[in-house]
């Protein structure tokens, strides 16, 4: 049997490590919500945006704007040739499979696009990627690692605009995001998100030629110009949000490994205390048992 | 009539007004109540709710507004609240 003075050493490192993971758990529950609410703010701007395109969107309209323009229609070749793939991780650990499970996302839809011939460049926001990749010696086409876990739209901005100007002149043929989904809390899927060419409304909804013809607009200026300014917009928020439910998703996966790990170590530290007791008790008995028997002896 | 102002990262206004007057991209826009179904593109200045509680001014920055039955949607790029 271990020794009780031991035993407590261990004991004191289990409740020390407990307090830490206890107090990262309630950070990330306070981060979260704000997080969290940063995720639902998000969304009537997404959704008022997609509605007007919807509303907006002419399938003779499509040619003319660059960012709709469909693989295959004017590559020479059929299919996507070159593609560009973001991938959003986390910069710190510490929370389970998070991160993993997105580069395992990532990978696999490297090998999916590779596999189809597409030279595929990699995009990475979050030290967590940028350090696997570069563990693999894989060409990194660019890397950021400030943006933290507060996603402005700035942070957007500076990443679409790039990808979009070379994708409307043709230096790219698809854009894909891979960004963990904030479902809930505790559901955070991996997910790759296909941002750019914009999928047309139509192809989306056939009730799409129903809604407009619901409410006549007097439209200023035409409608293809306001498609033009709102196109970028909504790729630029594609790419916010999936910014902002990655961050949120972060803290989520964190709170849940931080309560798996408080509850390990409490499981933990009653077998330990338990032992301890027991260990205790005996060196008692022992004590008392010799004393007994010493006095015994001198009796004679 | 119903407005709202929203912009990509929360919601900034919400409620009803009697006016709002807006920064469209080649001028200024007026919306009374009643008004025809319009959507117009933002240019960059300072939105105007005018209600029964006051007026309410926001600096906005590209984006859309859009009007149908009664309900005003601005839809901003940017949106911070601008001093009166």
């Amino acid at each position: 049997m271990a020794k009780p003075r031991e035993l407590r050493r261990r004991i004191r490192s289990v409740q020390n490590t407990r307090k830490i993971t206890k107090t990262m758990e309630l950070v990330s529950t306070s981060k979260l919500k704000r997080a969290q609410d940063r995720v639902v703010g998000a969304r009537p701007y997404a959704q008022a945006l997609a509605e007007v395109i919807e509303e907006l969107y002419a399938p003779e309209l499509a040619e003319r704007f660059p960012l709709l323009r469909q693989p295959g229609k004017t590559a020479r070749g059929p299919g996507v040739r070159r593609a560009a793939l973001l991938l959003i991780t986390s910069n710190r650990g510490l929370c389970g499979a998070f991160n993993s499970n997105l580069i395992r996302e990532a990978r696999r839809r490297l090998e999916e696009m590779e596999a189809q011939d597409t030279r595929t460049e990699l995009h990475l926001v979050g030290k967590k990627g940028v350090s696997y990749f570069k563990f693999t010696k894989r060409t990194i086409a660019s890397q950021r690692v400030d943006i933290g876990d507060k996603p402005t739209l700035e942070h957007a901005v500076e990443l679409a605009t790039p990808l979009m100007e070379r994708f409307a002149k043709g230096g790219l043929d698809a854009v894909d995001i891979v960004f963990a989904k904030f479902n809930s809390a505790v559901s955070t899927p991996p997910t790759t998100l296909r941002v750019l060419p914009v999928t047309p409304p139509a192809q989306r909804r056939s009730g799409g030629r129903a809604s407009k013809a619901a409410v006549n607009y007097i439209l200023q200026p035409s409608a293809e110009e306001i498609l033009r300014e709102l196109l970028p917009l909504s790729v630029t928020n594609q790419f916010y949000r999936a910014l902002v439910e990655t961050a949120a998703a972060e803290h989520g996966a964190r709170r849940t490994a931080m309560k798996n790990a408080t509850d390990a170590g409490s499981d933990m530290l009653t077998i330990l205390q338990r032992t301890f007791n027991r260990a205790r008790q005996a060196q008692i008995t022992q004590e008392l048992a010799e004393i007994v028997g010493g006095a015994e002896a001198l009796k004679g | 009539m119903r407005v709202s102002l929203i912009s990509a990262e929360r919601s900034v206004f919400e409620g009803e007004a009697d006016s709002v007057v807006a920064p469209a991209y080649d001028g200024l826009v007026g919306i009374l109540p009643r008004h025809a179904a319009f959507m117009t593109l933002l240019g960059k200045g300072i939105v105007r709710i005018s209600g029964s509680g006051g007026d309410k001014r926001v600096q906005v920055a590209g984006g859309f507004l859009q009007v149908a039955r009664d309900v005003v949607r601005i839809v901003a790029g940017s949106a911070t609240p601008a001093d009166s």
